[in-house]
């Protein structure tokens, strides 16, 4: 039990823990605290440190309150809090290093297990200096190419032209190119109401334009959201009518 | 109740723009706030006729007055803002149909009242575009008219043809259209076009009584009687071509199918139960109202939060209603047609809640404040960019169906800016009744209204014959006076007026 929460949190004994021994329960929350969660200063966690104390199961209570932990059971060992406890701790430590850890996928992950007998071949595009004045140039020239903007900052622009290349000229996207582009009608956004007035019209047309990218993500947020509502519906739909139960009032 | 004169009354009513009155502090005992009620010319005669014939000397018994109803509601504990009543406002049951009333969640006075939301809890309009034009209707009307009227269980005492045991219930109340989704009877799509995505949350099915769920078992997916039908409209007027592109209407002509269902017998029981709890807590807290029928609780009282957790149950369960009766029709268009759905491009382009008390954000002098706003025979009408309305919707404003009467043209606006500070983004949501229901039978003959309706085209199928001079158009005051007072006014857009050609009533 929470062998994969223990080692996804580097804990040195992953494999023997038992969330039945009282001990080992006490010192893994000391654990937490003091590797991962660091609610307390150090000074104020001399009580909860104190896994002999018969205190110590109020003071957990107290921490676990502090850390407005949902939960609420029973018993004071209970297995649900420790749940709890090594989500939140994952939480944190995704939080501290998202930028290391968004891009594991499960499908990447996979890969990675497939791969890993294989020596990985060296990138290329490593190699590259992408501050050169001629890596600049060819930036520039293919956004002149690809009729995007130039942004002062070269890498900006890379950015933009590769939004371009993935979603309007990946294989799938020239192949029924009716996909991806966006077929909208035309909407008078300039009179629309803003809802605010930030008194400089610069700074209005800014704000509208945020407006328009706000609601272009939220559009696909939401289109994503229905996606998986009928992929759930797909296997639990089974819609039923039956005539004979039904009844004209008079 | 204070007796004066009618002429003493009008003292306390002020005309402060052409479109809307105040009513001062004074008008009924212990007003916490002002009232305040929108009218235009027409309207405004309506409404101070009503105060007239209260203030003749042996006027006792049936409903006070709406404006008396709007103050009484400003005088209730923990109101903020004022008392706003809509252009179609009229006498109910402790608070007047029309009324929308806010309260501050943070002050522990505040209250919620049943009597605020209504009866039919989460009565709601739903519209479905198609892509058809009425070119393509006329000649199968009559047939379309009856396969709708096949499929949709109508009437007093009506089943619906979708099984469900007692379990499948407790599911529904407690995810709304979520359940429908699971089960397949409506499109993801639906779902993000319908006001709380279809679902409240905080609903709580065991605050809900066994008579209330045993009642409500056999009619999910019916349309009840009384003002809720179902209507094929045509698109007979476009006054904003980007909001109505938005929504999916391009042309004159194009054919849309408009429901208008609540939470049939279940959401009365749970309002009842929760008025019998709420007289209750009333002495206990002693919470005084100047009206007995307005029957209410501390928010924060355990009777106040299981009213809005049943109620919640009661939204989900109208939520539900709809959602069938959205499938039904789609599979009635798609016989006909021989055609599916999805090709008829049968999308819900909104779907809006006007009898219902909803907890949200607004700015109070100021200060952003959380209230329980009640919205009773009153619209919710966000504007632009507001978070809680569809992304479809964020230029436009939110979507806002108004129903007229049968035989009479049906209103889509839109959301403003203005209305979110004046009504804290409500507005009308229908015709609201001129006559009262006893009134109308006594007054008028159902053939004639039938032969009217069949002069105009319009294709009709009725349970109960007997029952439409209640719903005929003379009952009800002109939906048109009613938008146009709203759009007049600010507080919401005229985007699109549909009439109908074929109506399926209870």
């Amino acid at each position: 039990m929470f062998k994969r929460k223990l080692t996804a949190l580097d804990h040195p004994s992953p494999d023997n823990f038992s969330v039945n021994d009282e001990k080992q329960f006490r010192n893994l929350v000391v654990w937490l605290e003091d590797q991962k969660i660091r609610h307390y200063k150090i000074e104020d966690r001399k009580n909860l440190r104190d896994i002999n104390s018969s205190e110590w199961p109020k003071v957990f209570r107290q921490y676990l309150d502090d850390l407005a932990c949902p939960v609420h059971s029973e018993s004071d060992n209970s297995a649900e809090y420790l749940e709890w406890l090594l989500s939140f701790s994952v939480k944190l430590e995704y939080g501290d290093n998202a930028e290391k850890f968004k891009n594991q996928t499960s499908d990447k992950v996979k890969k990675n297990e497939l791969n890993t007998p294989k020596v990985v071949s060296q990138n290329p595009l490593d190699n590259l200096d992408f501050e050169c004045a001629d890596f600049k140039k060819g930036v520039n020239a293919l956004a002149q190419l690809l009729n995007v903007t130039q942004h002062p900052d070269h890498l900006i622009t890379l950015k933009a032209i590769s939004k371009v290349v993935c979603q309007r000229l990946s294989a799938e996207a020239l192949e029924n190119p009716n996909t991806v582009i966006v077929k909208g009608k035309p909407f008078p956004f300039q009179e629309a109401d803003l809802g605010f007035d930030m008194g400089d019209y610069v700074l209005n047309q800014a704000a509208k334009i945020l407006r328009l990218l706000y609601i272009h993500n939220l559009r696909d947020l939401q289109t994503r959201i229905n996606e998986c509502i009928v992929a759930v519906q797909n296997v639990t739909a089974d819609p039923k009518t039956d005539t004979k139960l039904g009844k004209v009032g008079k | 109740m204070v007796v004066r004169s009618y002429n003493d009354e009008l003292k306390y009513l002020e005309k402060i723009t052409p479109n809307c009155w105040r009513i001062k502090k004074g008008f009924q005992p212990n007003m916490n706030v002002e009232g305040v009620f929108y009218v235009n010319n027409h309207l405004e005669k309506l409404m101070l006729d009503e105060l007239r014939n209260a203030c003749r000397p042996g006027m006792v018994g049936g409903f006070l007055p709406g404006v008396k109803q709007i103050a009484n509601v400003a005088a209730l504990p923990g109101i903020v803002g004022r008392s706003v009543g809509l252009p179609d406002v009229h006498s109910g049951y402790g608070f007047a149909i029309g009324n929308m009333a806010a309260f501050d969640m943070g002050d522990p006075k505040s209250v919620v009242s049943p009597g605020g939301v209504g009866f039919d809890i989460n009565c709601g309009v739903r519209l479905l575009r198609t892509n058809l034009h009425e070119k393509d209707v006329l000649p199968v009307k009559e047939q379309l008219a009856q396969s709708m009227f096949d499929h949709i269980p109508v009437g007093v005492g009506s089943k619906g043809i979708i099984p469900m045991n007692a379990r499948d219930m407790e599911e529904a109340l407690e995810m709304g259209m979520d359940w429908s989704l699971r089960e397949g009877y409506i499109w993801a799509e639906d779902k993000e076009h319908c006001e709380e995505y279809g679902r409240m949350l905080n609903a709580d099915p065991s605050k809900v009584s066994m008579r209330a769920k045993k009642r409500g078992l056999p009619q999910l997916g019916t349309l009840g009687a009384g003002n809720h039908y179902a209507e094929i409209q045509v698109v007979d007027e476009i006054y904003d071509k980007w909001a109505a592109s938005k929504m999916g209407i391009e042309m004159k002509g194009q054919i849309c199918v408009m429901i208008h269902s609540g939470s049939r017998g279940f959401g009365h029981q749970v309002a009842t139960d929760a008025l019998v709890q709420m007289e209750k807590a009333m002495k206990r807290d002693n919470i005084d109202t100047n009206d007995r029928q307005l029957a209410c609780a501390h928010i924060h009282s355990t009777e106040g939060q299981d009213y809005l957790k049943a109620m919640a149950a009661a939204a989900n369960f109208a939520w539900v209603n709809r959602s069938s009766m959205t499938f039904l029709s789609r599979q009635a268009f798609a016989k006909q047609f021989r055609m599916t759905p999805d090709d008829l491009d049968m999308h819900v382009i909104y779907d809006v809640s006007h009898n219902i008390a909803k907890v949200e954000e607004h700015m109070v002098d100021g200060k952003q404040r959380t209230l329980l706003v009640h919205r009773k025979g009153s619209t919710r009408a966000f504007p632009p960019h507001h978070p809680l309305i569809p992304v479809d919707y964020q230029l436009t404003g939110q979507p806002v169906l108004i129903g007229g009467t049968m035989g009479t043209c049906s209103y889509v606006l839109t959301g403003t800016e203005q209305g979110m500070q004046e009504t804290f983004g409500s507005t009308c949501h229908g015709a609201g009744r001129a006559l009262s229901r006893a009134k109308s039978r006594r007054n008028l003959d159902y053939q004639d209204v039938l032969n009217k309706l069949e002069e105009m085209g319009i294709s009709i199928r009725v349970a109960s014959p007997k029952l439409v001079m209640e719903e005929a158009p003379e009952s009800y005051k002109n939906v048109t006076d009613v938008v146009d007072t709203c759009h007049a006014a600010g507080i919401s857009k005229k985007c699109i007026k549909l009439r109908p050609i074929a109506v399926i009533k209870g």
